[in-house]
């Protein structure tokens, strides 16, 4: 009787528990440095061997044709480097650009749909390092490479190792200079600005992002002064008093209408002032995705950022 | 004659004693959470604040001291109440189940709340969209969360009484196996519809562990009808739960329709504990240990055990907020988390003492 009555909330416990860990996991992996092997020429780029962000060793023998992504960053990459046609199957989230949406799902970071991956045959995986799915996939003989940009810089990185696992190295270098060309001329037009405090809300728990996270650096990096303490966990469930304090002249991430009704929030300049913005879900992809369009995040942010300071007409 | 006498005294000494006890620790409890938070105010604006506030001008404050009094103030006082419902509503559980395992969340009101907040959080803007207009992809609207929860939480009970009917005269275990399959059933459904749309799972799992964050007051004036109307009624019900404790047969002698007093008291303790998981999530622990601790430290007469059960929910879950806010500030912890940290350890070494 007592188990009975006790087992639901059991379960939501170990399902909490499960998931801090898998997010604890992939948040403090070690980040080993990508082993790239020596410079080779094109057409004798394979085999290629790299380290993957678990540390795992990676061997590509030959060219792969059938490639699975289950990162909606590592989709776009593919895409953009121009072997999309060479992508039989990528996780539920990749929906960019709309070749990609019409291709098998395969599941999600924590649940991939393993046999459904089987059943592709892939001659390579590429996943991100957080969740179940590296391991499971690796222990059926599948050659997976699992990472991600966690920081800012880390996006050529990995934009220039996927390249080399798919034989398009050069076009990797290409694509990774574009980005970071994107980002710098984002930058450039921000510079003059003065600085803005801004809050970015992830969801109404509320939980938010700290200076330290990957939105944080971005944030900062067009003029945002992130109202939430340096040295916070990366998505902190935060006291909303602190947001009170910290006064914002721009809010992301909520509407204006639930800023409002908030206990105190009216006050906030901010909300006073109608600089609370909501992004679309695609805006929200654009800046939550390290891949090669950040440039494009990166001005979504910079534009309410500039708008919320009152020089948004530009 | 004077041997009773002195006992009565001693009885009402103790009761007069677990009460005050109580009642001194809600008091520092609230003192504490209006002083305390995730930013140091300094005392002289609390209490400016407090005072203005206390003499209707809290809407003219602004700073610091506006986040005193509508923060702090209305979380202090959101968390009492739940407290005292989960705290009372779970004493009375365990009387007329005559079970020390019964807690509030025993006839299905988690399981059903659960699912109504997350049929709330996960179809809300479809929902909106639907009747009133807007997009579909538009989060649920304000207010919806606290009724769909509340409406879960009475449907889940009424369900289990209605199964467990079906069986000639409700048998108290009948009640209990129909409330274990009930939350479980709701509890996958629950499930379901959170992996369906993982986009609210954070949301859907702070909820099930509670949250007064966004405490108001409209939320403290919303949840205290129920905690009033409910608590009040078990109070009336008490001496019929105290003649329950001597078994079934004797009670029915002693209170002739037994059956009516089980109904009455199910629907007040659930008015209470659903009014205050509908607002705040899910907050577990408090209603279970409350009434236990109570009983150890105070006298087990269900007048005096609904009263300290209630005024101890109350301390224990707002000092749990403080704590919650403040162990590693800015960050806030669930409040759910704390309470059981807290209470857990408490009520085990109160058992250990004990035996």
């Amino acid at each position: 009787m007592r188990v009975g009555a006790k087992a639901p909330r059991f379960f939501w416990v170990v399902l909490l528990v499960l998931l801090a860990l898998a997010l604890s996991c992939g948040r403090d992996a070690p980040k080993p440095p990508a082993d790239l092997a020596p410079a080779a020429p094109a057409a004798a780029a394979f085999p290629v061997t790299v380290r993957d962000d678990l540390g795992r060793t990676v061997t590509v023998k030959t060219e792969p044709h059938r490639i699975v992504a289950l990162l909606p960053s590592h989709t776009e990459t593919l895409f953009a480097l121009g072997v999309g046609d060479r992508v039989v199957g990528v996780d539920d989230f990749s929906d960019f650009p709309a070749e990609a949406t019409h291709l098998p799902k395969l599941g999600a970071l924590y649940e991939p749909r393993v046999e459904q991956i089987l059943a592709l045959a892939p001659d390579l995986v590429i996943a991100s390092e957080g969740g179940p799915a590296p391991e499971r996939l690796a222990e059926q003989g599948l050659v997976v490479w699992a990472g991600s940009a966690r920081q800012l810089d880390e996006v050529y990185r990995v934009i220039e190792v996927v390249g080399r696992l798919v034989g398009k190295r050069d076009a990797a270098v290409a694509l990774a200079a574009r980005v970071r060309a994107d980002i710098e001329r984002v930058e450039a037009d921000v510079r003059s600005g003065r600085r803005v405090r801004v809050y970015y809300e992830l969801d109404p728990t509320p939980y938010t992002v700290a200076p330290g996270s990957f939105l944080g650096a971005l944030l900062a990096r067009v003029g945002g002064d992130n109202v939430i303490p340096k040295g916070t966990e990366d998505f902190p469930r935060i006291g909303p008093e602190v947001v009170i304090a910290g006064d914002p002249e721009v809010m992301i991430g909520l509407t204006a209408e639930d800023a409002a009704r908030r206990p105190g929030w009216s006050h906030i300049t901010a909300v006073r002032r109608g600089a609370v913005y909501k992004l679309t879900p695609a805006e929200e992809n654009l800046v939550s995705r390290p891949g090669p369009r950040l440039g494009e995040g990166l001005a979504v942010l910079a534009r309410y950022l500039r708008r919320g300071a009152g020089e948004g007409s530009r | 004659m004077s041997g009773s006498g002195e006992r009565f005294s001693g009885r009402a000494g103790r009761r007069l004693a677990a009460i005050a006890g109580a009642a001194l620790l809600l008091a520092l409890g609230l003192v504490m959470s209006t002083g305390t938070g995730s930013l140091s105010i300094d005392t002289a604006t609390t209490l400016g604040a407090v005072g203005a506030g206390l003499r209707g001008r809290g809407e003219e404050l602004v700073g610091l001291a506006a986040i005193v009094w509508t923060v702090r103030a209305p979380r202090a006082l959101l968390a009492a109440l739940v407290g005292a419902c989960l705290g009372g509503s779970g004493a009375a559980m365990q009387g007329i189940f005559v079970n020390p395992l019964a807690d509030p969340y025993l006839l299905g009101i988690a399981s059903g709340a659960s699912l109504g907040a997350t049929v709330a959080f996960t179809e809300g803007g479809r929902l909106a969209a639907a009747f009133v207009g807007g997009s579909p992809t538009q989060p649920a609207p304000e207010g919806m969360v606290p009724v769909a929860a509340f409406v879960g939480a009475l449907g889940a009970v009424v369900l289990t009484m209605a199964l467990a009917r079906r069986r000639g005269p409700t048998q108290a275990t009948t009640l209990l196996l129909a409330g274990v399959v009930v939350g479980s059933v709701l509890i996958a459904l629950t499930t379901y519809l959170m992996l369906r749309d993982p986009s609210h799972v954070r949301a859907v799992l702070s909820w099930t562990l509670g949250s007064f964050s966004w405490s108001r007051w409209s939320d403290v004036r919303s949840i205290a009808p129920y905690a009033v109307v409910g608590l009040g009624a078990l109070l009336v019900m008490a001496r019929g739960l105290d003649a329950l404790q001597l078994g079934d047969d004797t009670a029915r002698t002693l209170t002739p329709r037994l059956g009516w007093l089980r109904v009455g008291v199910i629907a007040a303790g659930s008015l209470a504990a659903a009014a205050a998981v509908a607002f705040v999530g899910v907050i577990g622990f408090v209603g279970l240990v409350a009434p236990h601790v109570m009983r150890r430290l105070g006298t087990p007469d269900h007048r005096t055990l609904l009263a300290t059960s209630s005024l101890a929910g109350a301390a224990l879950l707002v000092l749990a907020d403080v704590v919650a806010r403040t162990v590693e500030r800015p960050v806030e912890l669930p409040v759910g988390v704390v309470t059981t940290l807290l209470g857990g350890p408490f009520f085990l070494w109160l058992l250990r003492r004990e035996a």
